[in-house]
């Protein structure tokens, strides 16, 4: 009898699992309308697209009349550059729209994500694989380093003294030699990433890696502010001592949240250090960490989709305007971020709240 | 005991450059509780206003730095009215993103107008005395009184000891315009309705001060002497668009250690933020060696790793240390009274 007893109840579990797991789809068919199925389709089949655009130049060009398209390759490097801002955007999100506190040395993660994984790549011969978790547990601790003494700080203090904290990181690179071993934090030919043995040496190749990255970072970030977690820091950026006097431990769930939103910044540079195969200190200048700040800005902060948003038009503006830029005297090619200051400006002259902001 | 002589000297030169451009910020957070990110780029302006007028008019340099103090007035008075009137009641955060804004697009305004390559004042825009002279030439003394020589160079304390002209102009300028400063904050019409405004704009709005007029001849004031240190910086070492930023934030990190919003502490808080720096550039290699070869890291220390240049590398780096200990452990600074808004 026992044992009957035992197979009812394991009949009434797989249903329970089939019935939650019903559910589940279900949830996901009601959050997944046609128009992000079609999204996701465009986004899977952009590097096959972009070879349209090299069929159209050579049919032209066939014809000796060069049209103004940039190559498929050039053109699945900007998505790739696009997809890393979103996930750092996505991760100053974390900081800077849930817990409503200013960041201006989101770099210093970026950077530390960058180094650890390019320095133990080149230097110690680990497997990229190997080096992703160990740059984002480096990433986070960092997080909590810093944001151990700042607990207290809010405002203005907090973002000048995290901008403090970037630059004397950006210092340290560029001076520690022992560390880096090359000046001016040069870390050259990194090893690509392996699976199997092959290397992934293909911008498309990068392209559905970093998607996959910023696909989790995404998911990640929307459950955590749909979380218990996620209400707690919105609770302390509305009002911190009415959170702390509804009982939520504000110094936990601070440095949470900058623990998180490191760890995503090191993870982007993670997967930047072995894209780019070189490091270079001049990377990780405070202007990076103002792009990223506009990019959250623009879309509103303390919404996904508005840091997405944000990151898909500043990261896009700021390569071509780079390209462009490259026409004109060189002193020309450093000043794109003039723009982005001015879209600074007029943001919070006219639209304080982003493009999309939230009704709270 | 001569090199301690001589880095005195240049931490108060350099000291009294940080007390300059601290004043703009100390004054503008007193009144509007707004830490002006883009004061950094007003001095970076004086400074190539002041380069552009003496290269490309025959104007003299004494009166360069005059016409560049009133255009920075200007540009401080413009972006006020610009950037920051429209925020006035805005959260703080949106104003400091703001200012955050104006300093970035200044700074890049300032690399396609001039160029990125840092720029020096050519020997024939300047005054004689300001003019480098050669080491090889021997200088000609002047005269000698209390074993001090004046030569055409230098004032010679001892044979390694020196003060040149250049310097001693910064510290008799800064030394003027902050006597003077303190002297229209505490004595004029203008300067009690500054007082009155930075205790409360509201009140002092009310009992008839035209507070938007009082913040806009603050930040004039701030940016003409945000200007004149530009101009001395750009004499002594170079011009460049990113001078702003760090001698910017080293002033910023001079007024948090005099207390934000307290003028005598900017002058203070300067004065040690500029022989911190020099000191703390001057010996930290050294002090490092010996620590090194204390523990028997020694050998470590003399291998090529090391790039052996702490004190220049890491010489922006102090100010932000400084800084940061400051806000961390006393965020009222050394003069500011408590308060339950700030830290």
């Amino acid at each position: 009898m026992q044992i009957l007893d035992k197979v009812k109840n394991f009949i009434f579990k797989a249903k329970n699992f089939v019935f939650k797991a019903k559910n589940f789809v279900s949830k996901l068919q009601e959050n997944i309308t046609p128009k992000t199925l079609v999204l996701c389709l465009l986004l899977c089949i952009f590097p096959l697209l972009t070879y349209g655009t090299d069929a159209i130049a050579s049919l032209f060009s066939n014809f000796n009349i060069f049209l103004p398209i940039p190559s498929g390759d050039y053109l699945i490097y900007i998505s790739i550059q696009v997809c890393v801002y979103i996930l750092l955007a996505v991760g100053l999100n974390i900081v800077c729209g849930y817990t409503g506190l200013l960041d201006l040395g989101y770099v210093g993660f970026y950077l530390i994500g960058g180094y650890t994984a390019g320095l133990l790549m080149r230097h110690a011969g680990v497997s990229y694989w190997f080096v992703v978790p160990i740059a984002i547990l480096n990433g986070a601790l960092w997080g909590l380093i810093r944001g151990a003494p700042t607990l207290k700080l809010t405002g203005d203090y907090f973002a000048i003294v995290t901008f403090g904290f970037a630059e004397i990181l950006f210092r340290i690179v560029k001076n520690e030699i022992w560390l880096i071993r090359d000046i001016n934090g040069f870390v050259k030919e990194i090893p690509r990433a392996t699976i199997f043995g092959l290397e992934l040496n293909k911008n498309w190749q990068h392209y559905y890696h970093i998607l996959i990255l910023t696909a989790v970072v995404i998911f990640v970030s929307y459950r955590l502010e749909h979380s218990r977690i996620g209400r707690a820091w919105i609770a302390i950026r509305e009002d911190e001592q009415a959170a702390a006097s509804m009982g939520i431990n504000i110094s936990k769930y601070k440095s949470l949240a900058f623990a998180i939103s490191a760890a995503m910044g090191a993870l982007g540079g993670a997967f930047l250090a072995q894209f780019w195969g070189n490091l270079s200190a001049k990377a990780f200048e405070f202007w990076e960490s103002i792009l990223i700040l506009c990019m959250v800005i623009l879309g509103g902060k303390g919404s996904i989709k508005g840091s997405i948003l944000g990151a898909i038009i500043i990261g896009s503006l700021s390569e071509v305007l780079r390209i462009v830029l490259q026409q004109f005297p060189p002193d020309f090619a450093g000043s794109r971020y003039l723009i982005f200051g001015i879209v600074l400006v007029l943001l919070m002259r006219f639209r304080p709240a982003g493009l999309i902001f939230k009704k709270t | 005991m001569d090199q301690f002589y001589q880095q005195l000297i240049n931490g108060i030169v350099l000291g009294g450059i940080y007390a300059l451009i601290a004043v703009g910020y100390t004054m503008v957070y007193g009144i509007i509780q707004l830490i002006n990110f883009a004061h950094g780029e007003i001095f970076m302006l004086g400074a190539y206003f002041a380069f552009t007028l003496v290269n490309f008019t025959p104007i003299p340099f004494w009166v360069a730095i005059f016409v560049s103090m009133l255009f920075c007035a200007g540009v401080g008075m413009l972006m006020d009215y610009v950037a920051y009137r429209p925020l006035r009641n805005a959260p703080r955060l949106s104003a400091l993103i703001t200012a955050i804004g104006v300093s970035i697009g200044l700074q890049n305004l300032a690399r396609i107008l001039w160029g990125a390559k840092p720029q020096t004042f050519t020997d024939d825009t300047l005054p004689t005395i300001f003019q480098q002279i050669s080491p090889m030439k021997e200088p000609k003394v002047f005269f000698s009184i209390f074993g001090v020589t004046f030569t055409d160079a230098a004032i010679q304390f001892s044979e390694n000891v020196s003060l040149a002209y250049l310097d001693l102009t910064i510290i008799v300028l800064a030394i003027i315009l902050m006597v003077s400063l303190n002297r229209l904050v505490s004595l004029t019409k203008i300067g009690k309705a500054m007082r009155a405004c930075a205790q409360n704009r509201i009140a002092a709005n009310l009992m008839g001060v035209r507070t938007n007029q009082v913040i806009a001849i603050t930040f004039a004031i701030g940016s003409a002497l945000g200007a004149v240190a530009g101009v001395m910086v750009g004499v002594r070492d170079n011009i460049g668009p990113t001078m702003g930023l760090h001698k910017g934030v080293a002033a910023f990190a001079a007024a948090v250690l005099g207390g934000i919003g307290n003028i005598t502490g900017a002058m203070v808080g300067g004065l040690l933020m500029g022989l911190a720096e020099v000191f703390g550039a001057g010996y930290i290699d050294p002090m490092i060696a010996t620590i090194c070869h204390t523990i028997g890291l020694g050998e470590f220390y003399d291998s090529e790793k090391i790039s052996h240049s702490y004190g220049s590398g890491y010489r922006i780096a102090i100010s932000y240390i400084v800084m940061i200990i400051v806000i961390l452990i006393r965020p009222t600074g050394l003069f500011g009274k408590a308060s339950a808004h700030r830290a």
